[in-house]
Order: structure tokens, then C-alpha cells, then sequence
């Protein structure tokens, strides 16, 4: 379990309205860009997954080496967690 | 479904899983095959495929086929080993490298968005070199021990004819010292076909003793022998259409002619050599060893008896060393065998019988942890089932399980691994499963970095492919490449990669995301030297508000080195540092409205319009006038635009907005401006039109650059240099000043940023919301209001007033100048001028302007007092017009009295407005107007209040309450006088000065009550109107300190009487219509605190207008009873009479009636009683009145019921009684008193209130005088009695 995470908030066609980076862990120079790389990516999994399942928490839908990517969608917006 | 082998999978295993044919050849053989360019693997490869061969086949079971295609792969014995890592790496290096160069110098500059890539074709998209990069990385794990099918099937010994002894060299050829490992270590059967191949080179001779040679070959080796001749070609000048070499032979240059000595024949002669040994002999060759293979596994490993005795037999072995490789197998085990059975089965595409043999097999290393040959058999079970498409399932299961157990052995299985993904990979890219195939590829990725680069690649490109497309994950994955790329140096590469990355994150807000990717390629264009390109991407980093200082720190200081280093100044159209804020734009320009101050130039254009509406000869026929003119010099075209005034400055307020957290420095900030010139004729006008557009199709910036260069002579452009802090917005004016007439267009702003870098903003038309300070042009297209004409230079007015403060206590009256400068040459004429307040301002006379403030009001004799007069006309709202004969000259300044009255506490905006005309009757405008705005801010200082209330005792007297507060903190006032006005009131000091005002003046935050007399002496309407309104006659009390000389302020003097005027204006509204009131003006003056405290400022003046003070009585009537307060009488002789008088006064102006109700009543009554029947009567009752007009004092006699009910008892007798009549008529003459005797009867002695009486008053109004303004007003009314005490004694 990684102590860094980054949460963004997405709204509709993938813009990014709110983004937070929370964990103790020592910040890297890119982390920032290296979590917009992997949610960013996820992206892609979320919009497939979320036409099939009817559950709004998606545990563990994505993953970059440590980093896991879990997604809690509301009705019209998607909202992202990186562990 | 396809068929598997057209699949490019299918294609790739025909062609890398067939046999191998090891060739043994003497020096002699290479020499002969050099002169062709070629060795002799490279010469005879061309002619291994086969595609149109009929070769019948049997299974191992009988079953017939045939097989069309085949191929063999020839390899020197010395090239048949596991290659060298390294060598192998290094290659691929290369590879990589040349196309890197390759794509690179073709790139071009603008990479596609990417659903154009999405619709290119598959194999436009992916870039050719992947294949043969793939086919590189699979053949580094070939001539593995642990597989057959690259063990050689057959050997090809050849010897040159030569050769000395031919057949001795044959026998040396097979010599186990030369053979490969394979053969040697036991890995494979030693025993394999061998195939006899002499070469014969015609140029060295007929072929006579070759083929002596060959029948002595037939003789020694049997039938496998042949003969082959080639370089039948003498000159060397054969050229071939489609010479088949080049492609086999990959470090060729293309000078060398390869093949050259090779005719048609020679050719036709190795075809059919290597037909003939493909299917003669190593097909024949593998279906044998197939059937007996296939026999020997029958019989020790076929049915139930041999699987028991195999399982026992295998578990028995539990205890063997757990080595990585695990035990090693000889040619001649059993399970060898099956693989190799397994093996040539697949090469002859019996996949039936291959998959049963590695299924076999594969049980068997499992069990023996024989895990690389365990992972290699399920490899082939994979490619197996694949190719007899069955059981997709079982295909990708095989392969996973490969996979991982190749991945599991560590570094020895890597290379394995590569290559079983790879094939993996291109199984479930021809089932169109790009999304599993992109994983594989990311799974391949292993510590080289080189080789996950190119694998990650490919795995984005499977996103890409597969559908729906993966863009972000084809985005992350190309990003992911090119750090790879990077980090082994193949920056062309990286750039690629991004490049293509780019295109996914257009357009999107991940600012973090964006910013690595454009600050990577321009770092690396910039490590290549391309500046220019580099540049194009670091100025999309450059505004990161969102990034940490650091990394702002690091974007910027970047970029301004790629800029030095690029040696010019650098010139970028849309520089994003700062940023400026577009809806800030605001443009300032003076057609023939001018503006004295920025600040007045921001009041909102209605403002200004509601002042000047009648002071402009009328907007319309105004505009007309001078656009009449207009039209001749400028076409209708620009009739809309914006008109400006050569050597007037147009300003523009921009703000630019630094979003770091560095500060950055600007400088050379300016307009960029476009001036036609116009001459008199409009076909030379259309040619600077013509011209200028012949500009705009020139490269941007010359364009700019050039656009400046023509035209600054036409006009001049302000410069200003300054730095912005960290998130700081600055507010810049730029200007431009045109020098000739003609058309301005502002086009945009530009700057050098840090002084490297010039950056322009060009206001784009319709991106402009301008705010401009003219409401004029609100409905004109925004492009227009960038565009000017430039009109002849005319004189301009400038404005100022000292010493306007910028605070004021209220109150304060101040003597201004206001000062009208002309620059120009020109006079201007008919000056107009209006103000917004004129309760704040007045204006003065000529002869105001020297005088001495304020001793000029003081009250002169009353010959001197003329002067000061105060004028009517300016005091209502209208417009001042300034004499007739008043012309501004040019270069002159002109001056003008002005009175200033701070007269309302709060801030307050001040607007003056001055109407002008040029003298110049030719100019293009007529008029202009000079617009001034002034802020002030009003402090309170003192706050008077007065309370009139009736004299009780005298008629037409009054007692004037003043209740002063000082409201300020720190300033000290002492009053000066207070006035009345109007002649009919005096006003007069109820108490001497001093008494007042112990200590003189009034100090801050104090307060204090006094209290005056106020005489009326108010005739009757008919006199007053007679009056002039303005003529403030009145009279005042001096309040200053007593015995000094300061002489009293004239209040009908000009400044005093028209502010007053105007409070009267303003209050009107406040206080309801009330005929009996007064004004009065309190003048005071601060202390000079720091002098001589006690002492006032002779400078400065106060004053505080009360206006329509009413007069405090209710009921017009007032009265007044008079009669002897005390006497004596004999009550023993009899009751006592005592005759009163009420004079009663009318200060209406009708007829009153008054009816006065006595009633006897109880003497006991206490106060509280009284004030009780007051309350009651006051509130309830309401006199009936007689409608009858009765001109005579009428006399009547009523009985009247007590109004209170315990007074009219009659248990006790009341101690006097109202004699006479108890309810008496009278008629009060408006303005005029009337006197009513009373009379009472007292009984005995003591003291008597006698207020038991009411009056009802009733004003008659005439039908005339029935208006409305009358009926608002009481017109009747009850009064309860006053008090009157008289005291009776008896007398002795």
C-alpha cells in the first residue's frame, strides 16, 4: 500500500475540476504528473466499465506499478482515487 | 475466421518454424561465391521458399497430404549457436538508431490529431520497422537446447571442385570440431542427413572435371551427391528487374552488384537444387523420422500400462536437484524424442500429432521441473492450437502459462519470454484483441530499457487499434516509450513519441500532463539544436500557474537559454507571459469630448450626457454639422468609427497578469498601430488601404516589424517598462499619439519579455469587448472601435480647479478658481458650463476672482453691498453661460471664480462639464466639450437643529431652540452668527453671548443647547409677495466673542444667499409644505487649534442652512388669556367676579371661527386628571362647526353637557364657575387678533386653575381659495385650555 495518493475529481468529457494530493509519503518532483499520467489513463477503463455495471464504486479498476486506481462515478460526473 | 496460417501470426511461424539446414562449405566455395558480393548461405537463400511445391506427405497414422509451401532456413554451422547477447543488442541499437534518423528527418511539423491517425490504415499507422525489430528480438532466443525446431535437420556439405582432394575435404568437413555445440554437447543426434553439394565456377573452366569429380563423389557418399555450377555469366554485367539478394543481405551497399556473375541458368540451377533437396530429401527425410519417432513413443509412452509405469517412474525422481534449467536430456531420451517428434510434426504442419506429443511431453517436464522446456512445449501447444484454430481458451492459456513460466526462470527466460509474447501477442491482435495484446506488450517490457521502449510503443498503438479506441491509455503509453527512448539516448525517438502524445492531450485542462509533455520535446529539440521547433513547445509551459516555484523557476529559465541560444531576438505572436486580460481593454480617446482627468473619463457616458443634454446645440444636428464636413475627407465607409485627434493621445488601459510565483520583467511594452495616411483625394486613400493589406500576407512577425517601421513617422507609441512580482496584475496605459490625419487601427500590444523574448498580442476582432468609455458606440461591430480617423489637430481646453479639496467638513465654504487652459493655437469661443452639484459648487462673477474671502461677505454700508448680490440665473440647474464676450485665446489661460459648499456629508462626485466652440469655423468639429470629474469627500462637522415653539406668553413671539452637536474628533468651532431670514422674522439674543458660550467655542464631539427670540413680523399675504424671492433680507444675532469687531456676514450675499437658495431647493422635498416657517443660517467658523485656541480662523468659513423650520403651534390660532393673576375679596360680602380678557390671533391666512367651551369643573382636580383630559381631548374630540357665515362677534348661549363626567356632579359645589355664557363664537380676521371677554365667578378664596375651556377652531375657507394645497392642510381643530393660576384672597 502505497502512501501517496492523488484525488481528482472528472467531470464530463474528461476535464479535471478538482485535483488534491494527500498521503505522507515524500513527494517526488513528478509525482503530480506522473498521477494526471495514470488517472488520465484510467480514464479509459472507467468509460467501459461504466456502461456495464451498475455499481457506482469501482475498487481496483486500474493499476501502474503500485499505484491502483479506484473510481467512485456519480451520475454525471467521475470521481478518481489513486492509491 | 481466417485461415491461421494467412494470419501474420500464421505467416510468421511458417516462415521461423521450418528447418534448418546447417551448411558446411570450404574457403574455396565463399571465394567463388564472393565474386557475386555474396557468401554462399546468402546465395542460395532466395530459393528456400517454396510456394508452389506438391509434395505428398503421409501422417504417422497414413493419412495423406500435401504440402504447398514450404521453406528451409540456411545457416552456416557457424552462426548455428545461441547468439551473443550483447552483439544481439547492439544490433538492435542500430536498428533503432537508423530509423530514428530516418523518421525523424521525416517527421513532419505538424503532427496529425489523432482521429486522423485513427483512420489511416492499420499498417500506415504502425511504423514498418516494428516488425522487423520484433523478428530481431524473437531470432536472439534461436538454437535454444531446449527446443528442436531450430536444430538442423539436414547438413549441406559443399566443396569447391578446386579443391584438392574433393572427397577428403568432405570427410573433414564433418569433423566434430567444426560441428556447432548443439550436435557436439548431445543435445541433438549427431546423425542427421547429409547432403553432398560440389560447386563448380564456369569461369575457371568447363565443368568436365566437376563432374568427374561428382561420379567419384556418387562412388564414395552414394546418391546424396550434386553438382552446381554457377558464375556462368563471363562479363559480370548481369542486371536483374528484381534481383532477390538485397533483401537477404542487409549491410549490402547498393553500389555493389550482387549476383552479378549469375545468369539465368545458374539460377534456374540453384532453384531446382533446393527444390530438389526440400522435397526429395528433408520432407521424405522428417516423415520418417516421424513414423519411426512416432513408434518408439507408441511403444514406451502410449497406453495405460506405459502412463502407470511413466508416472511411477517420474515420481520416483522427486528428489532430483531443483536447477533452473532443470535435468538435462539427451538426444536419445524419450522425452527428446517426443519434442522432437513434436517438432518436425509442426514443421510439416501435422498439428494434430504435434500437439498430442507436447502434450505428452509437457506433463513430463512439469513434473521434472524442467521448467524452460516445461514453458517452451506449452509455447508450442499455444501456437499449436492456434494453428488448428481451435480452443482460443486453450491458445491463450498455453501462451500465458509460458509466459509466466519463462518470466518465473528470471534472467535465463527472459529473451524466451520476449519472444513467447511476442507471439502472444500477435495471437490475440489477429483475434482483434488489441486491449489484451497492448497488456502483453506492456508486459514484455523487461530492465532494457531499449526494448520496453519499443514494446510500449507497440502497446500504445494496440490502444490505439482497438475498439473503441484507448486514447488516454495509447497517450500514457506512448509517454511512458518515449521516457524510455530517452533514457538509452534515442531522443528522436522520445520526440516522436511525445509528438504523437501531444495530439491525444490537445485541448485537454490536465495542465500537469500537458506541461511535462511540452517541456520534455522542447528540452529535447533543444538537445538537438532545433531552437525554433523546441521554442514552439516550451511556450505552452511557459504560463504554469499550477506548478510549483521550482518548476516555474525551471520552465522559465529554460526557455530564456533556448532563446539565447538561438542567438535573435525571438518574436512569438502568442506569448503567454503575461497574461493579459482582454476584457480589462478599455480605450480612452477625446473626439469632441474631452476629459480633464482619467478619472473623469471613466464616469459612465450617461452621466456625462444627462449633464450635457442642454448644453450641446442639440446631439443630432450637432454630429450632422461636423460629419457633413466629415464626409469629404472620409469615406462612408469608416463613418462609424471612432474619430481622434492628430496629436491628441488615444489610451488604451490593458492589465497583464503575471499567474507565476516568480516575478518576470517586461519592458518596451507598446501599442502596435496602423496609420493610413489620408490625403485629400479618396483614390490615394484606397491605395494605403491596398497596401496595407499587401502586408498582411507576409509572414507574421515581418509583418508586424514592418507595419511599425512604415508608419512611425505617422504617429507615436508610448513605451513602458515593468516587472511583475508573483501573481501580480498591473494595469498599464499605453498610448499612441497620431501625428496626420488618415485612419488609425490599434492592432494589438507587444512586449519583450525578461529582454529576450518580443511577444505581441494582437486584439482579435471579435474576441474585443471593449468597454469603452463612450456609450456612443455601443452598438458598432468591436473591430470598429480598435479603428480612428484621424481628423486635423484642434484647440483643446484643459481644466482645472484649485484648490478643490479632496475633504471637506460640511459646511465649509471655500472660494475656487477655475482655470481653462487653451494649448492650441486656435481661440475657442462660446463657453458653456453646467455642474451636477450645485449645492457643492456655484458659480461666480468676473469680479468675485480677486476678492478677499471671506471678508468680501462681510455686511458693508448699505451702497457697497451690490456686488455680491446674488444672482438668480445660476442658481437654478441651468447652465451657466460665460459672457458673451469671453474668448480663449491660444496659449492662454482663462480664470473663473467658483464658490465651493461642502454641503452634504458622504462622498460625493462631483461633474462639471465645459461647452466650447472653435473660433476656427473651418475645423472639421465645432465644438467640444471638457469634462471634469472631481471626488470629495464630506466629513460632518456640526449638527444644528432648531425647534421653534410659540411664545406662551406673547403673541407673534417665538422661542428658537438650537441644538448644536460637534461631530467631528478633532476640530473646534465658534460660531459667528446666526441669521433669520426673510424681513418678516427677527431674530434677537435671549441671553447675553457669554452666557451662551462660556467657553467660546465649541469643542469636538460637544454639544450645547441655546436658545433665541424670534419676532414676526408678518403683515399679511398680500405684502410679502411683493418681495423679490431671492433678496435674502433678514436679520442675525452675532454669536462671537463679545466686544470683538468682527463684523457680520452679509447672508443675502452672493455665495451665502445662492447656496441658501439651494438648500432650500434641496429641502423642499424633505419638509412638508408648511406656510409658517423659517430659515435660518448659522455661519461659524473652526478654530485654529494649533495658533490660538479661542481664536477662529479668519479664512475659513462655515455655514449651516436650516430651511423651513416650521413654527412649532399646530392650530393657526393661537390665544392668550389676560386678567389679574391675584386679588382680595370679601367673601363674607359676596361671591367674587372676576373679568378676564382672551385675545385670540389668526395666523392663517382665512377666516378663522373659534368657539370657546367653558366648563365648570372641580377645583380639586390634580394634575394627572388634567393631563388626562388633555390626552382624551385632544385625541377624540372633534368639534362640529357652524357652516353659517357670521360676520359679527356672535354671542351665544348653550348648555352644554360637562365634558367631564365627575365634574358635572353636582355632590359638590365647584369653587368657581365660568359666568357668562359657557360656549362663546368668535371671528378671527386672517392674521389679526380678536379680543373675548371672560368672566368667573369665584366663591372662596384660593388659588384656581382656570384651563378648564376648549377652543374649537375652524378656518372658513373661501371657495377660492378651496386648492389643493389649502386642503391638505388642518382646517380644523380643538385646543385644550393653558394653565392660567389665579389666586384669590379674602380680604380683611
Amino acid at each position: 500500500m502505497a502512501t501517496t495518493a492523488c484525488f481528482i475529481i472528472v467531470s464530463r468529457n474528461d476535464i479535471p475540476i478538482y485535483e488534491a494530493e494527500v498521503g505522507s509519503a515524500a513527494k517526488r518532483e513528478d509525482a503530480a504528473q506522473l498521477h494526471q499520467f495514470i488517472l488520465h489513463a484510467a480514464l479509459d477503463i472507467v468509460q467501459d466499465l461504466a456502461w456495464t455495471t451498475s455499481a457506482m464504486y469501482l475498487k481496483a479498476i486500474d493499476r501502474f506499478n503500485d499505484l491502483v486506481v479506484s473510481v467512485y462515478i456519480t451520475a454525471g460526473h467521475i470521481l478518481n482515487i489513486v492509491n | 475466421m481466417v485461415d491461421p496460417a494467412s494470419t501474420p501470426l500464421g505467416k510468421m511461424l511458417l516462415d521461423e518454424i521450418t528447418p534448418v539446414v546447417m551448411v558446411l562449405c570450404t574457403p574455396n566455395v565463399e571465394e567463388t561465391c564472393q565474386k557475386n558480393g555474396l557468401t554462399f548461405v546468402q546465395m542460395l537463400s532466395p530459393f528456400c521458399d517454396f510456394n508452389n511445391i506438391d509434395v505428398p506427405v503421409r501422417t504417422a497414422s497414413d493419412q495423406p497430404y500435401r504440402l504447398h509451401k514450404f521453406r528451409i532456413r540456411l545457416f552456416n554451422a557457424s552462426d548455428i549457436r545461441q547468439p551473443n547477447l550483447e552483439v544481439a543488442k547492439e544490433r538492435l541499437k542500430q536498428v533503432i538508431t537508423q530509423v530514428g534518423e530516418k523518421d525523424f528527418n521525416e517527421l513532419c511539423l505538424d503532427q496529425p490529431p489523432v482521429d486522423n491517425s485513427r483512420a489511416r490504415s492499420e499498417s500506415e499507422n504502425l511504423p514498418s520497422w516494428f516488425q522487423f525489430f520484433n523478428k530481431e528480438l524473437i531470432q536472439i532466443s534461436s538454437f535454444s537446447d531446449h527446443e528442436a525446431f531450430d536444430h538442423p535437420v539436414a547438413c549441406l556439405l559443399v566443396v569447391s571442385s578446386k579443391d584438392e582432394q574433393p572427397i577428403n575435404h568432405f570427410v573433414d568437413l564433418f569433423n566434430t570440431n567444426k560441428l556447432p555445440l548443439l550436435l557436439n554437447d548431445g543435445a541433438m543426434d549427431p546423425k542427421i542427413l547429409k547432403h553432398y553439394l560440389l560447386v563448380h565456377d564456369n569461369q575457371d573452366g568447363t565443368s568436365e572435371k566437376a563432374t568427374k569429380i561428382l561420379t567419384e563423389m556418387r562412388i564414395t557418399f552414394g546418391s546424396d551427391c550434386q553438382l552446381l555450377c554457377i558464375n556462368s555469366s563471363q562479363d559480370g554485367m548481369v542486371e536483374r528487374q528484381d534481383n532477390p539478394w538485397p533483401f537477404y543481405k542487409s549491410d549490402a551497399s547498393l553500389k555493389q552488384k550482387l549476383g552479378c556473375f549469375l545468369n539465368v541458368d545458374d539460377i534456374n540451377e540453384m532453384k531446382d537444387l533446393m527444390q530438389d533437396l526440400s522435397s526429395k530429401h528433408i520432407i521424405p527425410y522428417m516423415e520418417l523420422k516421424i513414423r519411426v519417432l512416432n513408434q518408439q513413443v507408441s511403444a514406451t509412452r502410449k497406453g495405460f500400462r506405459n502412463q502407470i509405469k511413466n508416472l511411477w517412474w517420474r515420481k520416483g525422481k522427486d528428489d532430483i536437484v531443483d536447477s533452473p534449467n532443470g535435468p538435462t536430456y539427451t538426444f536419445s531420451s524419450i522425452e527428446s524424442q517426443i519434442r522432437v517428434l513434436g517438432d518436425y510434426a509442426f514443421m510439416l504442419r501435422d498439428y494434430e500429432l504435434a500437439l498430442s506429443n507436447y502434450r505428452l511431453i509437457s506433463t513430463d517436464y512439469k513434473l521434472d521441473k524442467a521448467w524452460k522446456r516445461y514453458a517452451g512445449v506449452q509455447e508450442m501447444m499455444g501456437l499449436a492450437y492456434f494453428m488448428l484454430d481451435q480452443s482460443r481458451k486453450e491458445a491463450e492459456y498455453c501462451m500465458e502459462n509460458a509466459f509466466n513460466t519463462y518470466w518465473k526462470m528470471g534472467p535465463s527466460g527472459q529473451n524466451n519470454a520476449t519472444r513467447c509474447g511476442l507471439w502472444w501477442v500477435e495471437m490475440l491482435k489477429t483475434r482483434d484483441q488489441y486491449k489484451e495484446a497492448a497488456t502483453v506488450y506492456f508486459r514484455i517490457c523487461d530492465e532494457e530499457p531499449l526494448h520496453s521502449a519499443v514494446m510500449l510503443e507497440q502497446a500504445s498503438y494496440c490502444y490505439l487499434l482497438s475498439k473503441p479506441p484507448m486514447l488516454h491509455k495509447y497517450g500514457f503509453h506512448l509517454v511512458l516509450s518515449g521516457d524510455r527512448y530517452k533514457k538509452c539516448d534515442q531522443v528522436k525517438h522520445a520526440i516522436r513519441t511525445y509528438r504523437n502524445a501531444v495530439s491525444v492531450y490537445r485541448g485537454t485542462t490536465w495542465s500537469h500532463i500537458k506541461d511535462h509533455v511540452h517541456f520534455h520535446i522542447g528540452q529535447w529539440y533543444a538537445s538537438l539544436e532545433r531552437y525554433d521547433l523546441a521554442i514552439t513547445y516550451m511556450l505552452e509551459v511557459l504560463a504554469c500557474s499550477h506548478q510549483s516555484k521550482t518548476t516555474q523557476d525551471i520552465f522559465l529559465r529554460d526557455f530564456l537559454q533556448i532563446v539565447e541560444k538561438t542567438g535573435k531576438n525571438f518574436e512569438v505572436l502568442k506569448l503567454q507571459l503575461p497574461e493579459i486580460n482582454i476584457s480589462s481593454l478599455k480605450i480612452i480617446f477625446e473626439d469632441h469630448r474631452t476629459y480633464a482627468s482619467p478619472t473623469a473619463a471613466s464616469v459612465r457616458e450617461s452621466t456625462w450626457r444627462s449633464l450635457e443634454e442642454d448644453m450641446i446645440p442639440s446631439l443630432s444636428s450637432g454630429r450632422t454639422n461636423w460629419l457633413e464636413l466629415q464626409s469629404k475627407l472620409i469615406s462612408k465607409k469608416y463613418k462609424e468609427s471612432n474619430i481622434c485627434v492628430a496629436g491628441e493621445a488615444v489610451k488604451v488601459d490593458i492589465e497583464f497578469k503575471n499567474p507565476l510565483q516568480i516575478s518576470i520583467s517586461l519592458s518596451g511594452v507598446s501599442l502596435i498601430c496602423e496609420l493610413s495616411e489620408s490625403s485629400e483625394s479618396d483614390g490615394t486613400k484606397s491605395d494605403a488601404n491596398s497596401s496595407a493589406t499587401e502586408l498582411q500576407n507576409d509572414d507574421e512577425s515581418t509583418k508586424l516589424t514592418s507595419r511599425d517601421m512604415s508608419s512611425r513617422n505617422f504617429f507615436s507609441l508610448s513605451e513602458v517598462d515593468f516587472s511583475l512580482g508573483a501573481g501580480e496584475t498591473v494595469a498599464a496605459q499605453l498610448t499612441v499619439t497620431p501625428r496626420v490625419e488618415g485612419v488609425l487601427q490599434i492592432v494589438g500590444i507587444r512586449w519583450k519579455l525578461s529582454g529576450s523574448v518580443v511577444g505581441f498580442y494582437n486584439f482579435e476582432p471579435n474576441s474585443t469587448k471593449k468597454k469603452s468609455a463612450k456609450g456612443r458606440r455601443a452598438n458598432c461591430s468591436p473591430s470598429d472601435n480598435l479603428k480612428f480617423i484621424v481628423i486635423k489637430s484642434l484647440p483643446r481646453l484643459e481644466g482645472y480647479i484649485h484648490p478643490l479639496p479632496k475633504s471637506a467638513y460640511a459646511g465649509d465654504v471655500q472660494h475656487l478658481v477655475l482655470e481653462l487652459r487653451n494649448q492650441s493655437e486656435c481661440a475657442v469661443k462660446n463657453l458653456k458650463m453646467k455642474i451636477s452639484h450645485p449645492r457643492f459648487l456655484n458659480i461666480g462673477k468676473r469680479e468675485n476672482l480677486n476678492m478677499d474671502f471671506p471678508s468680501c461677505l462681510e455686511k458693508k454700508t448699505d451702497s457697497e453691498w451690490s456686488c455680491l448680490q446674488a444672482n438668480p440665473s445660476n442658481m437654478s440647474e441651468s447652465i451657466f453661460m460665460f459672457p458673451e464676450d469671453t474668448i480663449i485665446q491660444g496659449e492662454t489661460s482663462f480664470l473663473w471664480p467658483l464658490w465651493f459648499r461642502a454641503a452634504e456629508t458622504g462622498n460625493i462626485s462631483l461633474y462639471i462639464t465645459i461647452y466650447y466652440e472653435m473660433d476656427d469655423v473651418s475645423s472639421t468639429m465645432r465644438y467640444r466639450t471638457l469634462r471634469m470629474h472631481h471626488n470629495l469627500q464630506v466629513l460632518p462637522s456640526l449638527d444644528v437643529s432648531f425647534q421653534v415653539s410659540p411664545c406662551p406668553s406673547k403673541l407673534q413671539e417665538f422661542l428658537v431652540r438650537m441644538d448644536v452637536v460637534n461631530k467631528t474628533s478633532t476640530e473646534s468651532f465658534q460660531f459667528h452668527q446666526l441669521s433669520s431670514v426673510g424681513d418678516q422674522w427677527e431674530i434677537s439674543l435671549l441671553q447675553p453671548v457669554d452666557t451662551i458660550f462660556p467657553s467660546r467655542s465649541l469643542l469636538a464631539g460637544q454639544a450645547l443647547s441655546c436658545f433665541f427670540m424670534l419676532k414676526s413680523y408678518r403683515k399679511s399675504a398680500t405684502s410679502e409677495e411683493k418681495t423679490p424671492p431671492f433678496a435674502l433680507l433678514g436679520s442675525s444675532v452675532r454669536l462671537g466673542p463679545q466686544g470683538s469687531t468682527e463684523l457680520l456676514f452679509d447672508i443675502s450675499s452672493s455665495p451665502l444667499a445662492d447656496f441658501h437658495h439651494c438648500e432650500r431647493l434641496h429641502q423642499e422635498n424633505v419638509h412638508q409644505e408648511d406656510p409658517t416657517t423659517v430659515d435660518f443660517i448659522l455661519i461659524y467658523r473652526p478654530v485654529k487649534s494649533d495658533v490660538n485656541p479661542g481664536i477662529s480662523d479668519p479664512a475659513r468659513l462655515f455655514s449651516h442652512h436650516a430651511c423651513y423650520c416650521s413654527i412649532a403651534s399646530r392650530s393657526p390660532i393661537s390665544w392668550l388669556v389676560d386678567g389679574p393673576r391675584t386679588l382680595y375679596h370679601n367673601f363674607s360680602a359676596s361671591f367674587c367676579e372676576i373679568k378676564l380678557s382672551m385675545t385670540l390671533y389668526n395666523s392663517s391666512e382665512s377666516v378663522a371661527s373659534v368657539r370657546i367651551n367653558t366648563s365648570d369643573s372641580n377645583s380639586s382636580r390634580n394634575l394627572s386628571d388634567l393631563m388626562e383630559a388633555h390626552a382624551t381631548s385632544s385625541g377624540n374630540q372633534v368639534g362640529w362647526h357652524d357652516v353659517a357665515l357670521v360676520t359679527d362677534i356672535k354671542v351665544t348661549s348653550d348648555v352644554v353637557e360637562a365634558k367631564f363626567g365627575k365634574s358635572s356632579s353636582l355632590e359638590s359645589v365647584p369653587p368657581f364657575i365660568w359666568s357668562g355664557s359657557s360656549s362663546t363664537r368668535a371671528q378671527v380676521e386672517p392674521l389679526s387678533s380678536t379680543k373675548i371677554p371672560l368672566q368667573i365667578c369665584v366663591f372662596s378664596p384660593g388659588t384656581y386653575d382656570l384651563s378648564n375651556y376648549v377652543l374649537h377652531w375652524n378656518l372658513l375657507l373661501s371657495n377660492g381659495e378651496g386648492n389643493s394645497d389649502e386642503e391638505t392642510r388642518r382646517s380644523s381643530g380643538t385646543c385644550q385650555g393653558y394653565p392660567y393660576h389665579l389666586t384669590v384672597l379674602q380680604s380683611v
